[in-house]
Formats: structure tokens, sequence, C-alpha cells
């Protein structure tokens, strides 16, 4: 029930709000000073205005409108409000959101609300810097130029700044590329120097004033616009995140009319100034491995230069792109995990810009970015820091995949420079999961393995050839009755070495516990040769001789080792003997083991051919 | 959670030593690779031991599947 109660409360909060009365323009407000700077001196318009705003009523606003037009609305890209504070210094950004206005609904002005962060007390003034970006608003003109010709651009604005509040004291500049003006709107006063146009000031303008501005003149810089930019993120957590590009790039300026000349092109200076020769991308500071190609191979007219805080490529595509033209690439490098990626536990979180630099004062018209987590990523969820539409999350299979990694695809239009902010992307991995990976290639190599080790097991012969089949098996046996053989010499050897230490040191207690493993090595050899003897006898009598004499040999062998034991343990330990007499017993006794260790030797050797 | 919260990921195997590990991983597991296969041409029915191969095969594939994969990451596919 409580919950209920809740959840109702919220409902009723939630519909509370947005069925607030709408924004009005409150009667007490007064731009107090605007300062407008147009720059059109790229391909961009980017529009900087100052406003100071004046509260004159009673009450204090929360806050405060600003307007564009139908031509600046349609062409905006990316909009923002700034708080300025000219004695604390540092910049405050301000929530911009658009929205209606109560007897504005059917004008074709665009109606924005910057909400302040304090209210604006009566009688106070506040200083709000809003910047608009417009992308494709200038409009080439003459729309086709020859190649020799230059690029004219036309730009039609407002000669005021819109604003819903009466103006009462206003100034505009405008940027331009070059000093070369065919026309401009001349609504005194202005003032030209060299490519700065200065309009104003001009006092007490009424709201929503209009009145056209129009200004005409040369832009020669780059026109490009990427029409279609597919951006991937692929994250590896053995410590690299490979980012990925695939550009279409389009002249938009004014496209060319008539021919284009190669030798034109080379020779004169003055031709084909609006054309893209080459542009700069800015790749982050730890970026490696950068390649740059195109369906057909690599373009090699590309440089890379690395510098403190960031990696320079310089593009030259196969051709000058002029008005109209296009051209498609990829450019593709790797950076470090470490420097996007954090964790704690099983939980990361990516942080990775949504789109990067392609080239200065660059349009994005349609991105795609896809970003790849490892396989088994679950719990994703993304952090954006301007809308963006997410796409439906796919699969993407690649090297020794099984169930496919996760993709998460964002799309977005109209982008700028500005749009060049980071994402966030939370999910859970598992970290034992990286050994999927390993484990999967040991258990294909192991399978291949055990493949091997089936076939040649199989047999596809139709007739039995018994003869090759018995000298197989025969082999087979002496293998391994020579194998235990070499076990028998070797534990020979340990005893004989037991006993040099018995003579010297005569520690009776550590040579007994010494030689029990010893004889049950020696035991254990002599039983599994005898069995295989036994096995021979069916199939090769001779060679179950040749086996058999060698038992007889380690018999006495074994015994000749137990006499030289006995005499030590008995004898010479005790002190019974004299050294002479001592010397006269050992020495045959060492003299027959060389004799049938030798024969013992003659006869593994007979058995290895 | 928080990214304030979290630390800079550092992953398991530092990048730098990918062709160390590659080159002493694979030389091991090619050197398991040869003996087991020298050894399944030349054993016959009557003296291979099934243990002995499974046991090689296995050493063989760990090594080479562990050399393998920094192969994979040394050369550029991060898997």
């Amino acid at each position: 029930m409580a919950r209920f109660c809740v959840a109702l409360l919220a409902a009723v909060l939630l519909v509370g709000t947005t069925l607030a009365a709408p924004d009005t323009i409150s009667p007490s407000v007064r731009v107090k000073q605007a300062d407008r700077l147009v720059d059109l001196a790229s391909q961009l318009v980017k529009i900087n205005t100052q406003l100071v705003y004046e509260n004159t009523g009673n009450e204090a606003v929360k806050y405060v409108l600003v307007a564009l037009d139908e031509n600046h609305r349609q062409t905006l890209s990316y909009i923002n409000a700034i708080l300025v504070e000219a004695n604390k210094g540092g910049v405050k950004p301000l929530k911009v959101v658009e929205t209606k206005v109560q007897g504005h609904e059917k004008s074709s002005n665009q109606l924005y609300r910057i909400e302040l962060k304090t209210p604006l007390a009566a009688g106070r003034t506040v200083t709000v810097s809003l910047e608009t970006v417009h992308a494709h608003f200038l409009e080439p003109f003459p729309r086709e130029i020859l190649q020799k010709e230059k690029q004219l651009v036309k730009y039609t604005g407002n000669n005021y700044v819109l604003s819903p509040y009466t103006v009462l004291k206003q100034k505009t500049t405008v940027n331009l590329s070059a000093r070369n003006v065919e026309s401009y709107s001349k609504l005194k006063p202005v003032t030209q120097t060299d490519s700065t146009l200065n309009y104003g000031p001009y006092e007490n303008i009424p709201a929503f004033s209009y009145e056209p501005l129009l200004i005409h003149c040369e832009n020669n810089t780059p026109f490009l616009t990427v029409r279609n930019l597919q951006r991937q993120i692929e994250v590896s957590h053995w410590g690299n995140i490979a980012i990925e590009e695939v550009v279409d790039l389009e002249h938009t300026g004014a496209t060319l009319k008539g021919s284009f000349s190669r030798y034109e092109y080379q020779r004169e200076s003055g031709s084909g100034l609006s054309s893209v020769k080459s542009f700069k991308t800015i790749l982050p500071a730890s970026a490696t491995d950068a390649y740059y190609r195109d369906d057909i191979g690599n373009i090699s007219t590309s440089n890379m230069r690395v510098m403190s805080d960031a990696v320079e490529l310089n593009l030259r595509p196969r051709f000058p792109l002029f008005g109209g033209w296009r051209t498609h690439y990829v450019v593709g490098y790797n950076v470090p995990s470490y420097e996007y990626l954090y964790n704690s536990g099983d939980q990361y979180i990516l942080k990775i810009r949504f789109i990067d630099h392609i080239f200065d004062d660059m349009v994005v018209d349609d991105a795609v970015t896809r970003i790849i987590l490892p396989e088994g990523a679950n719990n994703i969820q993304v952090k954006t820091p301007y809308p963006i539409n997410r796409l439906s999350d796919s699969l993407h299979f690649t090297y020794l995949d099984t169930t496919g990694r996760p993709v998460v695809a964002l799309h977005k239009t109209n982008l700028v420079e500005h749009h060049i902010q980071d994402l966030e992307i939370s999910y859970n991995f598992p970290r034992l999961l990286m050994l999927q990976e390993p484990l999967l290639l040991i258990a294909a190599l192991f399978l291949l393995f055990v493949l091997v080790i089936i076939y040649v097991r199989l047999d596809f012969t139709i007739s039995k050839d018994e003869a090759s089949e018995n000298k197989l098996r025969i082999a087979g046996f002496v293998e391994k009755v020579l194998s235990h053989q070499l076990k028998r010499i070797n534990a020979y050897d340990a005893y004989e070495d037991q006993l040099n230490k018995l003579k010297q040191i005569k520690d009776i207690n550590s040579f007994n516990s010494a030689l029990k493993s010893i004889t049950n090595d020696l035991k254990n050899e002599t039983q599994i040769i005898a069995d295989h003897q036994v096995k021979l006898k069916a199939d090769s009598p001779d060679v179950a001789e040749k086996v058999a004499e060698l038992q007889k040999l380690d018999k006495s062998l074994k015994d000749v080792f137990t006499q030289q034991q006995t005499l030590y343990v008995e004898k010479l330990i005790p002190g019974k003997i004299n050294r002479t007499a001592f010397v006269e017993v050992d020495g045959p006794l060492a003299k027959k083991k060389a004799d049938i260790r030798e024969k013992i030797t003659a006869i593994v050797k007979n058995l290895q051919h | 959670m928080e990214i304030e919260s979290m630390s800079r990921y550092i992953s398991p195997v530092n990048p730098a030593v990918f062709p160390h590990l590659t080159i002493v991983l694979l030389g091991i597991g090619i050197f398991f690779t040869a003996w087991f296969f020298v050894y399944e041409v030349t054993s016959t029915k009557y003296t291979r031991d099934i243990w002995k191969e499974l046991l090689v095969a296995l050493v063989a594939a760990i090594f080479s599947g562990m050399g393998v994969l920094f192969l994979m990451l040394w050369v550029g596919i991060y898997v």
C-alpha cells in the first residue's frame, strides 16, 4: 500500500511538472547589452552572443528565453549556454531546453529556455553567453563554379539579435574568411575593416525585431562534409581498444562546372582554390598502428606525426576533392585500454568519445558508433553527454568467439566538433571469462592430437601379414624387456653406490634403509622381465632363450652383490677382518661383477639388433 | 557505480611481454608437438602407451595453445 502511495505521488508530481503553465516572456526582463559575434570564416556558422539580462520587475525570474529564427533553427547543430561571472572566472554550463511560449506557438521562431542556476533577483543582472553552431547554412552562390573561379557564399541572417525581450543596446561583429566581400547589408552604422564587418550599436530594439542581413563573400575554406561515419570501437580485455572509422566524405561547396584540368591544377596557384588537397585528422596521443586505406588498399599519401599531446594524421585522398566530389576511406588505430577503461571488481566503465576529430570545423551528417564489448559482457548501460539514439544491440563474431560479442550501436545525425564528448558505457564482465579464449585453443589442439591418436590405431588392412605382425610383436616385447633391463641396471648402480658408501662411512642404518627400495626395484623389474619372457616363448623361442640367459646372468650378479654385502656387513663393519684379507676377498668379487655386467651388455646389444 | 570510485583497468598480461611469452610458450609447445608426432609414427601397436600419448598431447596442447594466443595478441588480433 505504501508503495502504491509513493507511486501515485510520483505520478502526480510528474504530471504536475509536465502540465505546469507554459513558459511566458516576462515583461520585466530586458536585455541590457547584447554582443554578437558571427563567425563565417569556415564552412560552419558559429554565433556567439553575450547577453546581459536585467530584471526590472519585483519578482525573481528562474529562467530567461532566447530565440532562433527558422533558418537558424533548421540548420542548428549545437546550442549551449554558459553563465559568465566576471569576478569569479570560470564557466558554468546552463541547461538549455527547447520550449513553447504562450502567444508564440504559431510563430516560426523557436524559443529556448535557459534555466538559471540561481534565480535572477529584482534589479539584478546576469550575463549569459549563448553559443550556436549551424551546419550547411552558408549557401554557395553561384552554385557552380569553374576550376579557376573562387568560391562565393551567401549568409542570410538577422541584423538584430533575435530576442524575446527588448534589447537596449546591441552590436554585431561578423568574421569572414577573406577580405573580398561582394555585397553586404548596410543597415547603418556599419563598417568594414579587413575581413571583419561591424554592425551597430543599435539601441532600443523591440522584441522579435527582424531585419534581413545578407552577406555575400568569398570563402575558400574546405567545405567538407562527412555524409556517413561508421565508427567501430572494439574493446579487448587483453589490453587494447581498436578503433576504426569508415568515412564517406563529400565536398559540399560550389560544384565544379566544366572539366577538371590536372595541368592547370598543378601549374597555377589560383586554380582550384576551393578544392581540398589534404586534411588533418587528430588522433589521441596514445594512438598506435594507424592505417589509412580504402577499397583498393593502402593510401600511401599520408603522414603521421606523433606529438606530445596528440597524433596528427595528414591525410591526402587519392584525388583532390572539388565541389560535389566524394571519397570513401577507412582510418584505424589502436589505443591501450588503460586510457579509457575503468574497473572495480567485475564492473567496468568504458569512457570514450562518441565521435572523434576528423578535420577542423567538420560536419558529420550521420554517425553510427558501434562499441564491441568482450564476449560475455552483460548488464550494459550507456550514459551519453547529449541525446543519442541507441539502436538495438547485436552480436559481432570474430576470432575465438562462440556466443558472439555484444555490440552497442549508437546513432546521431548532424554533428559538429562540439559533439566530441565522452560516452560512458558500463557493463559487467566476469574476469574468469578471459580464460575462455586460451582454453578454446588448448581444447582444439588437444582434439587434433586425440584424432591423431585414434588415426594411428585404425587398421584398414584387408589381409593380415602374420610374419611381419609377429615380428612387430616380438620387437615390442624386446623393447619392453630392454627398458626394464635398463632400469634394473640403474638399480644395480645405485646398489653399488650404497656399498661404496658403506665401505667408507660404515653407517649400517642408512645403508639398510636405502637398500630396501633398491631390492624392491630389482625384484619388480626381474618379475616383469620374467613375465615378458613367458609371453615371448610362444612367439619366438630363441629370443626367449636370450632373455632367459639374461635372467640367469642377473641372478648371478645379484648373488655377487649379496656376497659383497654380507662381507661388508658381517666382516668389515664389526672389524673381524684385516685389511689385506678383506682386499683378497673383495677384489675377486668386484672382478666377477664386472665380468657379468659385460656379458649382460653383450646380450642387450644382441637383443637391440 | 561512479567512474570516480573506479581504478584504471590494467590487463592481466602486460602487452610489452607478448613477444617473449609467444616465443617461449610456442617454443615449448612445438617441442612437445614434435615429440608427440615422432612418438606416434615410431611406435607400433605393441609398444605404444596411451597414457604417455595423452600426457604428451596435453602438455603440447597447453603450451601451443597459450603460445598461439599470445602470438595472436602480438600480431594485433586482440581476441
